[in-house]
């Protein structure tokens, strides 16, 4: 009975939960260990139009009976995995790399061990490992200050400090590029003070932009969940340590940080989980010069290439990348979940 | 204001080519009866929501007519188009490359029967008409271009002749700088990484004398000394534009032109109407527009020709009629008159105004037609991501385009254009 009562009140959500998650996570699955292609054949087209007549030798789909392309599907297991990690090399490349290696050219017929994963890898962990502190301390610096703002006042306080988090992420990276192109008002104003920075036209500053640019956006998130957490803090617990002569310091980190522990692993946890999937400000800002992520590659794969199975690969990484940062915080949880029962 | 302006000037100018104003006050596809619930896609250029009005002009009585305005209609259209089902889309308007992959992919359905039926009602004229082997496959009606923008009034100040190459263009640089304190940066292109250096690339590149591919094949062929001489060039020009210059898209490219700040530079012909608007630009009527400079002495103009047009999916032909119709209504004589300044049209009574002037230069100057090969794309999206750095001197000009040119054989495999391990031959 008890069994049944608990599947009535979960089956709807778990229902949900199968049709919405699992579903599409085992699609991307399936659809990352296969390849289907259109079947091509040699053509030559003599095409005319607005800029005069040619002869067009090209490839084109075959078709069936109806009209409609042929496609070759088959399984491809990990390659697209392979070559998404730069693992992988055709039999022409492998032969490529064999010739040029006997005419000294060997980085150039290899790609010269360039590999985009890592690159985008990387920016990504710069990103969400120097974002995380930054708003974990600034989140909860605003909500202190709340605390201290007179009643009249904080309406006023919440509605701005929230503004970055309720623009649309592309909107704000729109407004933080123009405000820092050329003559843009911040490049504008330090050259007033004789310093010229271009923004877009080296690694660190385009860096430091998204970096700056996710911290401004998320910051507000921390404070208003913060602020929320501080309006429970135990008063009388407080007192008590006032009562002991505990400084402002001492009240902060041994009442207040306590008491508002499981806030701030909720949100490391959420802006790990988001800042992983960094993709508004790359695409707006830098179109992913200097500065390519994770997501922003799953997207080129599946904009620029329209490859729909290798996204769906990139995707996956993605998605392993995001269970890997995630791991020291789930087994906290988990053993405090344990804990309690 | 302004718009009542440009409607006044169409509309005298579409008189004199000979219509009557009270037709357009009816659209033929109201009074034609249609019953249809039509969805069309398009790009979202400034011209595309002008005729985006136009067909939804059509709405009422038993026709509903709902236009797309995306920026991602590459990926809707191919995505549309090739699904199993019924294509989301009855219509779409596409540029001539994603019109080469769409044919490549057997996926358009040959309007040739419409335009012999309903070709002379609406004036369709053969120059519009795309036709593959005979069977008419696109609608052309706008034409694109890159052009050499320059200030004219700096150039004939210091008696600077209008750059037919690049080397030239440098020198005028050089000379600009030196004389013309507020420019500090006289060139502005559209260098951004991505799409957009990639297609500068190519400008440069064939008129280097280069090529994208072997031919008859799709075997990449860029990786190649002109190759390399093409990133060299555009290593060269660097220093003479904003070191912002490799996140600058058009829109950047237009607001330095337009402020001032940079003298020349080769920028999509159809932004050229908006130099003279007043409220946008510090320096209306003196941008000029010549054929962009070749990248060689004896190069043709490093510019390619575009041209955009609707097509008809094979997967959604239940509404065949109705919706050529509506189309035919949107890029009806009357549309592209109320819509003349607005982009370069193929119509044959189209009036040039002074910044139309673009396709015309640049087909005296030689600029090629944008390649046709449906793996292009692939190759164009490899060499755009790794140019930047090689630009920059981060990484080895031939080593980079060796990297582009192994990855894009890599997805041309994925894509089934290049056959595994062995070269799959295209052509004779």
């Amino acid at each position: 009975m008890k069994r049944k009562s608990f599947l009535q009140f979960s089956a709807p959500s778990m229902l949900l939960m199968l049709a919405l998650l699992a579903f599409p996570m085992v699609m991307t699955l399936w659809l990352s260990v296969r390849n289907c292609t259109p079947q091509m054949a040699l053509v030559t087209v003599q095409q005319t139009g607005p800029f005069g007549a040619a002869s067009v030798t090209t490839q084109r789909a075959k078709v069936d009976a109806s009209g409609r392309a042929l496609q070759d599907c088959k399984f491809v297991g990990l390659s697209y995995y392979r070559n998404i990690l730069g693992l992988n090399k055709t039999p022409a490349d492998r032969e490529a790399a064999k010739a040029a290696s006997a005419s000294d050219d060997t980085a150039a017929a290899t790609g010269d061990g360039h590999n985009e994963f890592i690159g985008a890898l990387r920016f990504t962990l710069l990103y969400t490992l120097v974002t995380t502190p930054f708003i974990l301390a600034g989140g909860l610096a605003m909500a202190l200050a709340m605390n201290h703002v007179t009643r009249r006042l904080k309406g006023l306080y919440v509605a701005a400090s929230l503004l970055p988090f309720i623009i649309t992420p592309v909107v704000g990276a729109l407004a933080i590029k123009w405000l820092f192109r050329d003559d843009g008002l911040v490049p504008h104003l330090l050259q007033q003070v004789g310093i010229q920075v271009f923004w877009m036209a080296q690694a660190w500053s385009a860096q430091l932009l998204i970096i700056l640019y996710g911290i401004w956006h998320v910051m507000p998130f921390a404070f208003i969940v913060f602020y929320a957490g501080l309006q429970g803090v135990p008063q009388d617990s407080l007192e008590a340590a006032r009562l002991d002569g505990a400084s402002r310091w001492q009240q902060l980190r041994y009442v207040t940080l306590p008491h508002l522990a499981p806030l701030l692993v909720f949100v490391t946890l959420i802006h790990l989980m988001d800042a992983y999937r960094v993709f508004e400000p790359v695409l707006v800002l830098t179109r992913g010069a200097f500065t390519t992520s994770v997501q922003y590659l799953t997207y080129s794969v599946l904009l620029e290439e329209n490859n729909a199975f290798k996204a769906s690969a990139a995707a996956v990484l993605t998605l392993i990348g995001i269970g890997v940062l995630l791991i020291p915080l789930l087994r906290r949880t988990w053993r405090e979940q344990r804990g309690t029962h | 204001m302004h718009r009542r302006h440009l409607l006044l000037g169409a509309l005298s100018s579409g008189m004199a080519a000979g219509w009557m104003p009270s037709a357009w006050a009816e659209p033929l596809c109201r009074r034609a009866g249609l019953q249809a619930r039509l969805e069309l896609v398009a790009n979202s250029f400034p011209v595309m929501q002008h005729l985006a009005r136009q067909a939804m002009a059509c709405n009422g009585g038993g026709l509903n007519v709902n236009v797309k305005l995306t920026s991602r209609i590459n990926y809707e259209v191919e995505t549309a188009f090739a699904s199993a089902g019924k294509s989301p889309f009855d219509a779409a308007v596409v540029s001539a490359s994603v019109f080469s992959d769409l044919y490549a992919r057997s996926q358009l359905y040959p309007m040739t029967d419409l335009v012999r039926k309903y070709g002379a009602r609406y004036q369709l004229e053969e120059r519009m008409l795309v036709r593959m082997d005979g069977e008419v496959m696109a609608i052309a009606f706008m034409q694109n271009t890159q052009n050499l923008y320059y200030r004219r009034d700096l150039f004939q100040r210091h008696g600077i002749a209008v750059p037919t190459t690049y080397e030239q263009m440098l020198q005028a640089a050089t000379l600009l700088r030196a004389k013309e304190p507020g420019i500090a940066n006289p060139i502005a292109q559209t260098f951004a990484q991505g799409w957009d250096l990639a297609t500068e690339f190519t400008n440069l590149l064939f008129s280097m004398g280069g090529r994208f591919f072997v031919p008859g094949t799709a075997e990449p062929a860029f990786n190649s000394p002109e190759g390399v001489a093409t990133v060299a060039l555009m290593r060269s020009l660097l220093p003479y534009m904003s070191p912002n210059a490799l996140s600058s898209n058009s829109d950047d490219v237009m607001n330095q032109l337009q402020q001032g700040r940079a003298a020349m530079g080769v920028l999509w012909a159809s932004r050229a109407a908006r130099m003279d608007d007043p409220s946008a630009s510090r320096v209306p009527g003196l941008i000029d527009f010549a054929a962009a400079p070749a990248a060689r002495p004896g190069g043709g103009s490093a510019a390619h020709l575009w041209w955009d047009g609707v097509v008809m999916p094979r997967n959604g032909p239940a509404q065949r009629e109705a919706t050529f119709q509506v189309l035919m209504e949107m890029l009806s004589a009357e549309s592209t008159a109320a819509g003349n300044d607005l982009t370069i049209w193929v119509r044959s009574y189209y009036k040039p105004g002074r910044t139309g002037v673009g396709v015309e230069r640049a087909l005296a100057g030689g600029a090629k037609v944008w390649p046709a090969e449906p793996f292009f794309t692939l190759a164009h999206a490899q060499v755009g991501k790794v140019l930047a750095d090689a630009i920059k001197g981060v990484r080895d000009p031939a080593q980079a385009l060796a990297g582009a040119a192994a990855a894009y054989r890599l997805a041309a495999i994925e894509k089934g254009y290049i056959s595994d391990g062995t070269r799959r031959e295209v052509g004779a």
